[in-house]
C-alpha cells in the first residue's frame, strides 16, 4: 500500500516529505487537494508544510475546507494514521482533526532553527521509539493555543506528543505535537524531513519515515 | 469610548488575501462577485468627548494603524 | 514637435528622455514619436532597461568559459556542471523601492529574481540576500531594517525556496538610500531543458499567464533611473505588492508546462512590464508580434494601453505557444488555479503592432527600441591607487589607547561585526532539504540530489575595501567570496554582479565604477571563473549625495560531495592552528574607519596574484586533517580567532612567535588590521606534517604564499600572546548581544 502525500497550493516540502518517504523504503503517492480520494487505498497519510493558500486568512483555513480534506477526514475515522508537518498540523487544527489552534509566534517573527524536544507520549506509527529529538523549525504561526480544561483532557489522555525544551514560540504548555484521542492523527511544528542525514546537521527525522 | 478603525486595502493595490480567499469560496461554489480582506481595529478611548476621541483615533490610525501606500480606513464610533 | 514648447518640455520630463534622445527617436522613425511611442522610448531606453551608461564597459567583462551555456540578453545565465546537472543563477537590486515601501520593496525583488529563474526551466533552489542599511541612528532605519528582512522572509520563506547565506553592511553612506539585492540560483536536473526568451514560429499565441494587471508601478523602471530627491515621496508609482503564494503556483505550473514541452519561448514581465518582455522576445528571436492589449486581463477596466503597456504588476509571463498546444497549456494552468490569455501573435515582418479594441497604436521596429538605445560613453578618469601610505604609520585608537580586549568586544558588539542571527532567524534555511550549510556559515551549501555534489554560494563586496579604493574593492568583491568558497574546497565556477554605484552623469562616480569593473576582471580571469549574469543600478543619489561604489557578486563553486567539509569555527582542543597567507597589501581594516583616519593601506594587489593564492588555499583546505578554515577579514585577526570559538566554545592560543610571523610590527593595532588575503586552517595535531607536506606540494602555484604555525586550539578561551586573554562565553555574550544594543526594538 502507498503512502499518500497531500499537495494543497502553496505546499512547499511536498517534496521533500516525498523524498523522505521514499528514503525510508515507503511508496508515497501524490493526492491532489482539489480531488477526493479512496480514503482505504493509503497505509498513512501525510500533510506536508508549507503555506497552504499564502497562509491568508488563518493558516491552514483555506486548505482545511478543500474536498481533499473530506477524504482525510473519513481515512481518519477509519483509524489510518495521519501526520501533519508544520502547516499541515495547521491544516489538522483548522479541520477540526487535531484540538487547540495555531497563532502567531510569540515574538510575531518567523522563526528558522533548530529545537531540541522530548516525547512525552509515543505514537504508534510515526517516531515510534519516542525519547528526545532534535530538529528543525520554520514557521510564523506555531504557537500552539488551546482552553485549559482542553490541555487537562489532552494531558490525561495522553494525547500531548512532543514537548519543547526551550520554547521557541510561547506554546501552551511547550507543546511542539499532538495526538488525536484515538492516537491517529498526530502532528508537529517541526520539520523532521529536513533531519535525515548527518550532512543535515542530523537524523532523528527519520524515525517519523519508518 | 470605544472607536473601530476598518483598514482595508486600497482599491487599486492587489489585495493578495482576497484573491486567495474569494477564489476558495468560488472553488466551493459560492456565488460572490468580489471578496476584500482587511482589518479591523477597536481602540477603547479614555473620556467621553466623542469629536476628541475620533480625533485621537484619526491620528492613531495615521500613525500606525493603516499603511496609507496601501491601505485606507474609516472611523466609526461603536 | 516644437521644441520650444511647454507641451514638449513637459513630455520630455514625464517620459525622462532629454533632447538629444528625442532626436534620435525622430531619426529612427523619421517622424515625430506618437503619444504610445513617446512611453514605449520612455522605459526601454530608461537605464534600468538599456544600460546606456554602462553597456560599453559591461562587453569588456570577463566571459569565458566552457562551461558557460548562456549569459547576458538571457533571464539569467547558466552554468554547466557537467553530469546532466545545470544551474541558472542571477543577482538584481531592488534598492529605491525598499527604501520607498521596505516590506513590499524587499519582497517583490526576491519575487523577481526567482522569476528570471524559473523563465529559464530551472527550478529555484537557493537564495541569498546582499544588504546595505544606514546607521541605526539614521531617520527611518530601523524600520527599514525591519521591513526588509520581513518582506524577504515573508515573500521566499511561502515560495518555498531557501535563503542560505547573506551579507548585511552598514555605513551611513546609505542613510538615505539602502541596497537590497537578492540572488537566486536554480538548477536544471539531468534531462531538462533550458528555456529562452527568443521569439520563435510565424502563427504562434502570444500567451500572457499569471496576474491580472493593475496600475502598480506604472513608469517604475524609468524612476528607478533617477535619482532620490526631496518630492522622491510625492512622485512614486502605485507601489507594488508582491503575492508569494501566486509566484508559487506560477512556479509550480510554468515548471509543468515546460516539461510537456508546451512551451516555445517565455519569459517574465520585469521592469517595464509588457513592454520590455514583449519587445525583447521579438527583437531577439527576429520575428514580428500582433498584441491585443485590450485581451490582456486587467484588475482595473479605466486603465489606459499605456497603463497596461507599462504596468509592473507583479507575478507575470509571457509566452509564446503553438496554438495546437494552447488547450493543453491552459489545462495545466487552470489546474494551478491560474489563468492563461492569448493576446496576439507572432507574424513574419520584424515589427510589434499593438491594438487597442480595434484601433492600431503603432507598429514598429522592435529593434529601434532594444538594439538601438542610445550608448553614452560617459567621462571617466583612470584612478591611480587611492588612500597609499608609504610605511605603516596609524594606530589604532580603540585598541592602542584602552586595550586590545576591550578593542576586539567593541568589534563584536559593532553593528557591522555583531551576530546577523536576528535577521536570518527570519529565513527558512532549510525548505527543499538540501541544505548542508546555511547563513550561520560563511559559505551557503546545498547538496545537488542527483549527484550528491555540493553547490556552494557566497555573496562579496565589502564597502569598506571600495571606500579605499575602488579598484582593489573590485578586486576584493571577486577574491574574498572567492577564498572563502575555495577554503570549504569549492571551486568557484561563475560569478554574477549587481552594480550599485551613485549618479553615472558624475566623473567620480564613473571612475569608480570603470575602476572596480576592473578589478572584478582582473581575478576573474585568474579564476577563469566568468561573470555571467547581473545588473546595474545607477542613481544610487539622494540630495546629491552618492552611496559608497558598491558592485555586489555572488559567487557560485563545486565541490565534489557535502562530505568533509572544514568548519568554519575551532572543533575540538589541541589542534594545530596555521595562518596561509598572501603578503603584500595591508590595511587598516574596518575597524580604521572608527578611529578617524579614514582608510590607509600599503602596497598593492595584481589579480592573478590573487588568483593563484585562491588556487593554493583551496588545495590546502582539502589536505589530510584539515578540521576548521576560516578567512582573516574585516576586524583582522582577533575578531577572526573570537569568530572561530562560536558555537564550539573551542578557543585557542596563538604565541607570540607565531603572531611575529605574521604582523612584524607587533603592537595592538596589528590584531585589527587586515591583511588581503589570509586565512586560518585549524588541523589535526597527529597530520600536521601531512599538512606541511601538503603545502610544499601546492606552493609553487602562489610563490609568495606563507604557511605558519602559530598556536593550538584550547578549550573555553582566546588567547593572543601577551595581548589578551578572554573567556569563550564572554565572546559569544558579545557577539550576540551586539545586534538588540544598535537596533532596541529589533531583538
Amino acid at each position: 500500500m502507498s503512502v499518500g502525500v497531500l499537495r494543497f497550493p502553496g505546499t512547499n516540502c511536498d517534496r521533500d516529505v516525498f523524498e523522505a518517504l521514499e528514503g525510508a523504503g515507503r511508496k508515497p503517492e501524490w493526492l491532489w487537494h482539489a480531488d477526493q480520494f479512496d480514503s482505504r487505498k493509503h497505509e498513512a497519510l501525510f500533510l506536508p508544510g508549507g503555506f497552504s493558500y499564502g497562509d491568508y486568512l488563518r493558516s491552514g483555513a483555506l486548505a482545511a475546507r478543500a474536498p481533499a480534506m473530506k477524504s482525510v477526514r473519513e481515512a481518519a475515522e477509519r483509524g489510518v494514521p495521519v501526520l501533519g508537518i508544520c502547516n499541515g498540523f495547521q491544516i489538522l487544527c483548522e479541520a477540526g482533526l487535531l484540538p487547540g489552534a495555531l497563532v502567531r509566534n510569540r515574538g510575531l517573527r518567523f522563526i528558522d532553527d533548530w529545537v531540541s524536544l522530548r516525547s512525552v507520549n509515543k505514537h504508534a506509527q510515526f517516531a515510534r521509539a519516542g525519547g528526545s529529538a532534535r530538529l528543525p523549525i520554520a514557521h510564523a504561526d506555531g504557537r500552539f493555543v488551546v482552553s485549559d480544561d482542553e490541555l487537562k483532557k489532552l494531558q490525561d489522555r495522553g494525547q500531548i506528543w512532543w514537548q519543547y525544551e526551550s520554547n521557541p514560540n510561547g506554546a501552551a504548555h511547550d507543546i511542539a505535537g499532538v495526538m488525536n484521542e484515538k492516537k491517529n492523527v498526530a502532528a508537529l511544528m517541526p520539520h523532521p524531513e529536513r533531519a535525515m542525514h548527518a550532512w543535515m546537521g542530523g537524523t532523528d527525522g527519520v524515525g517519523f519515515f519508518e | 469610548m470605544k472607536i473601530g478603525v476598518k483598514v482595508m486595502p486600497r482599491q487599486e493595490v492587489l489585495d493578495t488575501q482576497g484573491r486567495a480567499v474569494e477564489n476558495t469560496l468560488r472553488q466551493n461554489g459560492k456565488q460572490l462577485n468580489a471578496c476584500q480582506v482587511g482589518r479591523y481595529v477597536v481602540l477603547d478611548l479614555p473620556g467621553n468627548d466623542e469629536a476628541a476621541a475620533m480625533a485621537s483615533a484619526k491620528e492613531m490610525a495615521e500613525f500606525v494603524l493603516h499603511n496609507p501606500l496601501i491601505e485606507t480606513y474609516q472611523l466609526e464610533k461603536l | 514637435m516644437n521644441k520650444t514648447s511647454a507641451e514638449f518640455k513637459s513630455k520630455l520630463k514625464t517620459y525622462r528622455l532629454n533632447e538629444g534622445e528625442y532626436d534620435m527617436i525622430c531619426g529612427l522613425l523619421k517622424r515625430d514619436p506618437n503619444n504610445i511611442e513617446w512611453a514605449l522610448f520612455s522605459a526601454l531606453w530608461s537605464e534600468h532597461c538599456s544600460y546606456k551608461s554602462s553597456k560599453v564597459h559591461l562587453k569588456k567583462l570577463f566571459n569565458k568559459s566552457s562551461r558557460v551555456l548562456e549569459s547576458f540578453g538571457e533571464n539569467a545565465g547558466v552554468v554547466d556542471l557537467g553530469d546532466g546537472e545545470r544551474i541558472a543563477f542571477k543577482i538584481e537590486s531592488h534598492n529605491h523601492p525598499s527604501y520607498i515601501e521596505p516590506y513590499q520593496g524587499a519582497a517583490t525583488g526576491v519575487g523577481g529574481i526567482l522569476r528570471d529563474i524559473f523563465t529559464m526551466g530551472a527550478r529555484p533552489i537557493a537564495l541569498a540576500d546582499y544588504l546595505c542599511f544606514g546607521q541605526p541612528s539614521a531617520h527611518r532605519m530601523t524600520s527599514i531594517v525591519d521591513g526588509v528582512v520581513r518582506g524577504i522572509g515573508g515573500y521566499g520563506n511561502c515560495v518555498g525556496v531557501p535563503t542560505i547565506t547573506g551579507q548585511t553592511e552598514f555605513d551611513k553612506s546609505y542613510d538615505g538610500n539602502v541596497l537590497c539585492n537578492a540572488m537566486a540560483v536554480g538548477l536544471f536536473r539531468p534531462g531538462e531543458k533550458v528555456f529562452l526568451s527568443k521569439a520563435k514560429g510565424v502563427g504562434n499565441w502570444v500567451v500572457y499567464v499569471g496576474a491580472k494587471t493593475g496600475r502598480d508601478g506604472v513608469h517604475g523602471a524609468s524612476m528607478a533611473s533617477e535619482s532620490f530627491g526631496a518630492d522622491s515621496a510625492a512622485k512614486r508609482p502605485t507601489i507594488q505588492i508582491g503575492d508569494p503564494f501566486f509566484e508559487k503556483l506560477l512556479i509550480e505550473s510554468c515548471l509543468e508546462v515546460m516539461k510537456q514541452d508546451l512551451v516555445v519561448a517565455i519569459q517574465d514581465m520585469g521592469a517595464a512590464g509588457l513592454t520590455s518582455s514583449s519587445f525583447e522576445m521579438s527583437s531577439k528571436g527576429g520575428v514580428g508580434f500582433k498584441i491585443h492589449l485590450d485581451q490582456v486581463p486587467l484588475r482595473d477596466s479605466s486603465m489606459t494601453p499605456e497603463d497596461v503597456l507599462l504596468s509592473e504588476s507583479q507575478e507575470r509571463m509571457l509566452l509564446i505557444c503553438e496554438p495546437s498546444k494552447f488547450e493543453a497549456l491552459s489545462a495545466v494552468f487552470q489546474k494551478w488555479g491560474l489563468d492563461a490569455a492569448r493576446i496576439g501573435e507572432v507574424t513574419e515582418k520584424k515589427t510589434v503592432e499593438l491594438h487597442w479594441k480595434g484601433e492600431k497604436l503603432t507598429e514598429i521596429d522592435p529593434d529601434l527600441l532594444v538594439e538601438n538605445a542610445p550608448q553614452y560613453q560617459r567621462p571617466f578618469k583612470v584612478l591611480p591607487p587611492q588612500n597609499r601610505v608609504a610605511r605603516r604609520e596609524w594606530t589604532s585608537k580603540r585598541a592602542g589607547g584602552a586595550n586590545a580586549a576591550k578593542c576586539l568586544d567593541l568589534c563584536l558588539r559593532d553593528v557591522r561585526g555583531t551576530s546577523r542571527k536576528f535577521i536570518y532567524r527570519q529565513y527558512d534555511s532549510r525548505v527543499g532539504a538540501a541544505t548542508a550549510r546555511d547563513t550561520s556559515d560563511s559559505v551557503g551549501v546545498v547538496r545537488l540530489k542527483d549527484s550528491g555534489r555540493a553547490l556552494g554560494v557566497v555573496l562579496g563586496c565589502r564597502p569598506h575595501i571600495m571606500r579605499l579604493d575602488a579598484r582593489i574593492g573590485g578586486l576584493d568583491a571577486i577574491a574574498y567570496p572567492a577564498l572563502e568558497l575555495a577554503l570549504k574546497g569549492f571551486e568557484t565556477l561563475a560569478v554574477t554582479d549587481c552594480l550599485n554605484f551613485g549618479n553615472p552623469e558624475k566623473e567620480n562616480v564613473m571612475s569608480d565604477f570603470v575602476a572596480a569593473l576592473d578589478g572584478m576582471n582582473q581575478v576573474c580571469a585568474s579564476l577563469e571563473a566568468p561573470i555571467i549574469s547581473g545588473n546595474v543600478s545607477f542613481y544610487n543619489e539622494t540630495m546629491g549625495k552618492n552611496i559608497t561604489p558598491t558592485p555586489s557578486t555572488g559567487l557560485v563553486g563545486l565541490r565534489d560531495s557535502v562530505e568533509n567539509m572544514p568548519e568554519s569555527f575551532f572543533t575540538a582542543p589541541d589542534q594545530l592552528v596555521y595562518v596561509l597567507r598572501l603578503p603584500g597589501f595591508m590595511t587598516g581594516g574596518a575597524d580604521q574607519e572608527s578611529w578617524g583616519t579614514g582608510p590607509q593601506a600599503i602596497g598593492d594587489l595584481e589579480g592573478r596574484v590573487v588568483g593563484d593564492f585562491v588556487r593554493v588555499a583551496r588545495r590546502l583546505s582539502q589536505a589530510p586533517g584539515v578540521r576548521a578554515t576560516r578567512a582573516i577579514g574585516k576586524f583582522g585577526l582577533a575578531y577572526a580567532l573570537a569568530r572561530m570559538t562560536m558555537p564550539s566554545d573551542i578557543g585557542a592560543v596563538i604565541d607570540t612567535e607565531g603572531l611575529k610571523m605574521m604582523r612584524p610590527e607587533l603592537d595592538e593595532t596589528a590584531l585589527f588590521e587586515e591583511h588581503l588575503y589570509e586565512a586560518f586552517i585549524a588541523v589535526d595535531a597527529s597530520r600536521a606534517v601531512d599538512f606541511e607536506d601538503a603545502f610544499s606540494a601546492v606552493r609553487q602555484a602562489s610563490p609568495t604564499a606563507e604557511l605558519h604555525r602559530v598556536g593550538r586550539t584550547v578549550q573555553g578561551s582566546l588567547e593572543i600572546g601577551a595581548f589578551l586573554k578572554v573567556d569563550s562565553a564572554q565572546l559569544k555574550e558579545s557577539y550576540n548581544s551586539g545586534w538588540s544594543q544598535n537596533f532596541e526594538s529589533l531583538a
